[in-house]
């Protein structure tokens, strides 16, 4: 029993509601006689039946709508019902079974001498590993040098015991310019640096702070020798750490168009080694006392400087912390570790001429530089943080008031 | 992450449900309303309110001196235009369908486009083109055209087109309020997709004419579609769901100029491109697409951009439509060709 | 090529439409035309009843989705019939969208004609068959095509007129002007037929022209113009058949206007309510050029009601086939899409089609595929 189904009155149409029935169930129809009145958002139609029998069912009352391709009514009749034509925005197209997800390889012959690799980012990881890719076997099709490659051939180098990143290749200086190639770590850290700057609107703020009150402090608790050394880093990072409780932006990164501020602070302090520029990460640090943060903190910087870390220690840091002091310098704008949102810096502490009640007398001085970036906060937040922080060095026993 | 216009709209919950049809008839009421200067004319918009019924009811309310028919020829309703913008009106006219609009091609490439640069910025031509186009609705030959790409590959036409009746209603409040002549590309085969929501002209941001929206955020591939496409590149990310990947959908809304911003920063996560557009893949739109991206992302490449375009043959009759649009499938056959295995790193025991 | 210089009265339409047979069936005398024999005429009404039901046909055919669309040319039989059977066997027709009937009324297979609408193909038929050219959408774009293929004719030496077809909205178009006055130029024999029918879509005469009729837009180009009543096959006919002659023995283009009307909407999609009143219509289809026609015949003896119920019966029982043939639905495939762009396939194409074809194997190989 064939139904009549509502077919697309008009180029694209969606739909239609019902107006009026010329007929009932039970009638007897003729074909092309009219049957029913659809309103259309073009136009009032009115609709002949296809095929000539008795209505047996109307399906929809007037004022009811009708989807294309939804039956309008069914006919009893002896007609084998032909196929109804749909036209319109059906997008009923059905969905072919997807077996095998192949990996669609592009099959390259090598050109040149120039060995195929699988994408652009692939080649450059090789580059960045100082691989040789016409050394790697690539196990694509074609040869493919594929991901897999790459990273097997940078396993089987790092297998290798010579550990320290490779002096530059002799290049005979030709009158006296020598060109040495940014590869590996070194590379990293170059695209990290890059990155940042060019990713990151960022702004400085820098205060002189009066450290002596800070240093009296730090005697004292390192009086008794059989406790763990507090060192002034341990310090401003703990310092630090209550400043980032009172102003959560500054623990933040970019994402898209958010910020994100995460509940936890892990705490990159950066460490000068043979290989450069480390940031080993405390996790959690906000959880850690001062003594604990001071062990960790010392911990992660012999084994920086010892090579030890795993990579899991060397990322995802969410704030990090500078002394660039040791390198007899007052203040830095420093560059933001990407994807963090400020670094905190502390330069040396010398002493100078202050004022003090009055008189001018020598203190030990040293200066705080916050870099941070200025989407997360304004000048006043950035402020307020390096402010609350320069007042836990000047006045540290008030510190204990935040805890 | 970023709001998907499409399915968190924000608007209140009683916000109604409009045909994009209708957010372009409001939106063309509106911008009569508030401009004076604002004209909308071309064949049978008048009285029957336009084939697609855009212009319903806005001859009888705004009176046959700002909205009539004309006679019917393309190349006068274009030619007039722009003697009108020229002398200080802002018309919106409309071409029947995209293939009809073709008369009018010297007018739009010859005039339209170049005016503005001809004088040195004298003469403004704040011109608006409406042309229905795109496939998917069963129409027989010279319906279903997509010629986005002739008014994108000519300087100084602006060519928009929205997917959503919200963006229809936006976009066309503003391409009327831009001073650069616009192509206004409306997907017929969508006048009658239902959006609840508020049109809202965001008239603060006239930037948003120039920009392309992430519609739907994922990680893994970067879809790149607008007008039509955008349905089936949504439906594509669903299914990619279920088989275990994540698909980005950005709705370009602009195809010129080009929002590189949105795109890039988003296959620069990805590493992974495909564009879908109904228009054939020769010479497409897609192919500008490709290339920008191939330039700006290389290093971020893990595969080619890839192309989901009709075949490059005329438009198909009715009944052979359906194998030349670009399908669910189609989307994600080229998502299998994005190289996994070749760029992924092998997974290791604890790594 | 130098255009006969003509004086301008040689060129202007008459004042009133030209009528063979009125409103009423009764027979006019014409100054410019000449009475077609009772054979012609009684090949125009059974011609007329045919197209008629044949469009009726067609009309229901599209509410019911077994086309994608029709726009019908109800009302306007007396100049689809009347121009073609007009034309000789070498002559060209350039039919517009509306025109199926005419197509049909040439001799071209119905259903293939309808191949269009029913979205089976852009053109079912072959145009060098009974020298047809392709039904398509744009207007006024097929004038330049006929008077190309007329110049080409006579180029060769070969006597053949083109009957182009168009509309009063099509008069508007750039490519109208133009073929004027190339045909004009080059004397090209063409035959310009107006079917003015008194609406581009909703668009009315009043906003589409400020010309006196649209046949005295001839003059403009030195093209001679006719009016003449498009209700009346009789003089449609013996306009058509004079314009040809004088076409094929070099007297060049000439601009033939017959006034009519549209008695369905534009096509199923359209609503005729938001733009015209129904007075308007009711006094239209009093003027019927096939009860006109029918009513003359029947006077003359030449037609009974007997002859007229065979013609009926005929009528229904083409329309029963077509039904028939129609909601039989036809393979479709999808290599076509491929074969035909160019004269031989390029690489390129190839690729896609083999492209395709794996995909539909795949699809037919899947057992999971909702279908």
């Amino acid at each position: 029993m064939p139904a009549f189904l509502l077919p697309d009155l008009g180029e694209g149409l969606t739909e239609a509601e019902i107006v009026t029935w010329h007929v009932q169930t039970g009638d007897t129809v003729a074909v092309d006689q009219p049957i029913v009145e659809v309103e259309t958002a073009k136009a009032v139609v009115e609709v002949p039946v296809p095929f000539a029998g008795r209505v047996t069912a109307l399906h929809g009352q007037p004022g009811d709508v009708v989807a294309v391709g939804e039956p309008l009514l069914t006919v009893d009749t002896a007609e084998t019902g032909s196929v109804l034509v749909g036209y319109g925005t059906s997008s009923g197209h059905h969905r072919r079974h997807r077996a095998t997800r192949s990996s669609g390889d592009t099959g390259i012959p090598p050109r040149n001498g120039r060995p195929p690799v699988a994408s652009p980012l692939i080649r450059q990881l090789a580059r960045n590993a100082g691989l040789d890719l016409t050394t790697i076997r690539g196990s694509g099709r074609g040869g493919l040098i594929t991901r897999q490659d790459v990273d097997a051939a940078i396993s089987a180098r790092q297998a290798e015991p010579a550990a320290v990143p490779e002096p530059a290749p002799a290049v005979p200086p030709a009158g006296g310019v020598i060109r040495i190639p940014i590869r590996g770590p070194r590379k990293s850290v170059a695209d990290k640096l890059s990155r940042s700057r060019r990713e990151i609107p960022e702004a400085t703020v820098w205060v002189d702070v009066d450290a002596t009150e800070m240093l009296r402090l730090r005697a004292a608790l390192n009086a008794d020798e059989s406790a763990p050394k507090i060192s002034l880093l341990a310090l401003l990072s703990r310092f630090t750490i209550l400043a980032l409780s009172r102003h959560p932006e500054l623990n933040a990164r970019i994402e898209g168009d958010e910020i994100v501020m995460g509940p936890s602070v892990h705490l990159g302090v950066a460490a000068q080694t043979d290989r450069g520029l480390m940031v080993p990460v405390v996790r959690d640090a906000q959880a850690h006392t001062l003594e604990q943060l001071a062990v960790a903190v010392a911990e992660r910087t012999r084994r920086a400087r010892d090579g030890t870390l795993g990579p899991a220690e060397l990322t995802g840091g969410t704030f990090t912390v500078n002394n660039y002091g040791v390198f007899g310098v007052d203040g830095s704008a420093a560059i933001i570790n990407h994807p963090e949102a400020a670094i905190l810096g502390i330069g040396r502490i010398i002493q100078r001429p202050w004022v003090v009640d009055g008189q001018v007398v020598p203190r030990h001085m040293t200066e705080l530089t916050l870099a941070f970036d200025h989407r997360v906060c304004d000048g006043g937040t950035a402020g307020g943080f390096l402010r609350f922080i320069a007042d836990c060095v000047e006045f540290p026993a008030n510190v204990l008031r935040h805890l | 992450m970023t709001a998907i216009a499409e399915r968190s709209p924000g608007p209140p919950v009683t916000a109604p449900e409009v045909t994009m049809a209708t957010a372009l008839n409001q939106a063309l009421a509106d911008a009569l309303t508030e401009d004076e200067t604002v004209l909308v004319f071309g064949e049978d918009v008048g009285p029957l309110g336009g084939v697609f019924r855009v212009t319903d009811g806005l001859a009888a309310r705004f009176g046959d001196t700002r909205v009539f028919d004309t006679p019917l020829a393309e190349s006068g309703i274009v030619g007039t235009a722009i003697g009108m913008a020229m002398n200080g009106l802002r018309p919106v006219v409309e071409m029947q369908f995209d293939a009809f609009a073709y008369p009018a091609f010297e007018q739009i490439t010859s005039h339209l486009a170049k005016l503005r640069n001809r004088t040195r910025g004298r003469v403004a031509l704040p011109v608006v083109i409406r042309i229905p186009y795109g496939g998917g609705i069963g129409g027989v030959e010279h319906h279903c055209d997509s010629s986005e790409a002739y008014y994108a590959h000519t300087a100084g036409l602006r060519v928009v087109t929205p997917a959503t009746p919200g963006d229809a209603y936006m976009l066309l409040r503003q391409a009327i309020e831009c001073p650069d002549p616009v192509i206004f590309l409306e997907p017929k085969r969508r006048y009658w997709s239902k959006q609840a929501t508020v049109l809202d002209h965001a008239g603060t941001n006239p930037k948003t004419l120039d920009r392309a929206i992430v519609r739907r955020p994922g990680s893994d591939v970067t879809l790149i579609a607008y007008g039509g496409t955008l349905g089936t590149a949504l439906e594509a990310a669903d299914a990619a769901e279920e088989e275990g990947r994540s698909l980005e959908v950005i709705d370009l809304r602009s195809l010129s100029p080009f929002d590189d911003e949105t795109v890039t920063a988003s296959v620069r996560r990805t590493g992974r491109a495909i564009v879908v557009h109904e228009a054939s893949r020769f010479c497409g739109y897609g192919a500008e697409v490709a290339a920008r991206l191939s330039e700006q992302c290389f290093h971020y490449l893990e595969a080619p951009v890839l192309r989901v375009a009709g075949f490059d043959i005329p438009y198909p009759p009715p009944h052979l439509e359906e194998y030349h649009l670009p399908s669910v499938d189609r989307i994600l056959d080229a998502v299998d060709r994005l190289q996994w295995q070749e760029t992924s790193p092998a997974v290791r025991a604890g790594g | 090529m130098v255009p006969r210089s003509r004086k301008p009265e040689e060129l202007l339409p008459t004042g009133a439409p030209l009528t063979l047979v009125d409103a009423d069936g009764r027979a006019v005398p014409s100054a410019g035309l000449a009475m077609p024999g009772d054979e012609a005429l009684l090949a125009l009404h059974r011609k007329m009843v045919l197209a008629r039901r044949f469009d009726t046909q067609a009309t229901a055919l599209t509410r019911q989705g077994r086309l994608a669309v029709y726009p019908s040319a109800r009302g306007q039989e007396a100049g689809e019939v009347g121009a073609v059977l007009a034309l000789r066997p070498q002559d060209w027709l350039f039919p517009t969208y509306r025109d199926t009937m005419a197509v049909v009324c040439r001799g071209a297979d119905p259903v293939e004609v309808l191949s269009l609408l029913r979205g089976d193909w852009h053109c079912g038929y072959d145009p060098y068959e009974y020298r047809v050219a392709p039904q398509c959408t744009p207007l006024a774009t097929n004038t330049l095509h006929a008077v190309g293929v007329a110049h080409a004719a006579k180029l060769k030496g070969e006597d053949a007129v083109a009957l182009v077809m168009l509309g009063d909205g099509a008069t508007s178009e750039g490519d109208t002007h133009a073929a004027l006055n190339f045909a004009a130029v080059w004397q090209a024999p063409v035959v310009f037929f107006v079917q003015n029918n008194g609406y581009a879509i909703s668009v009315p005469l009043s906003k589409q022209t400020a010309a006196p009729s649209l046949a005295h837009k001839g003059v403009g180009y030195g093209v001679p113009g006719m009016l003449v009543d498009g209700n009346d096959a009789a003089a449609v006919y013996a306009a058509v058949r004079r314009a040809v002659a004088s076409g094929a023995e070099g007297g060049g283009p000439t601009l033939i206007e017959a006034l009519t009307y549209r008695i369905e909407a534009h096509t199923n999609a359209d609503d005729a309510t938001r733009y015209r009143d129904q007075a308007e219509v009711e006094g239209w289809l009093a003027r019927d050029p096939l009860a006109r026609i029918r009513k003359h015949l029947i006077a003359r003896g030449l037609l009974d009601e007997p002859a007229v119920a065979a013609l009926e019966a005929e009528a229904e029982a083409e329309a029963a086939a077509l039904r028939q043939r129609i909601n039989t639905g036809i393979a479709h495939d999808p290599a076509d899409l491929f074969r035909h762009v160019y004269a031989e396939q390029t690489p390129d194409l190839r690729w896609q089609q083999q492209e395709l074809s794996a995909e539909l194997a795949a699809a037919a190989d899947d057992p999971e595929v909702a279908r």
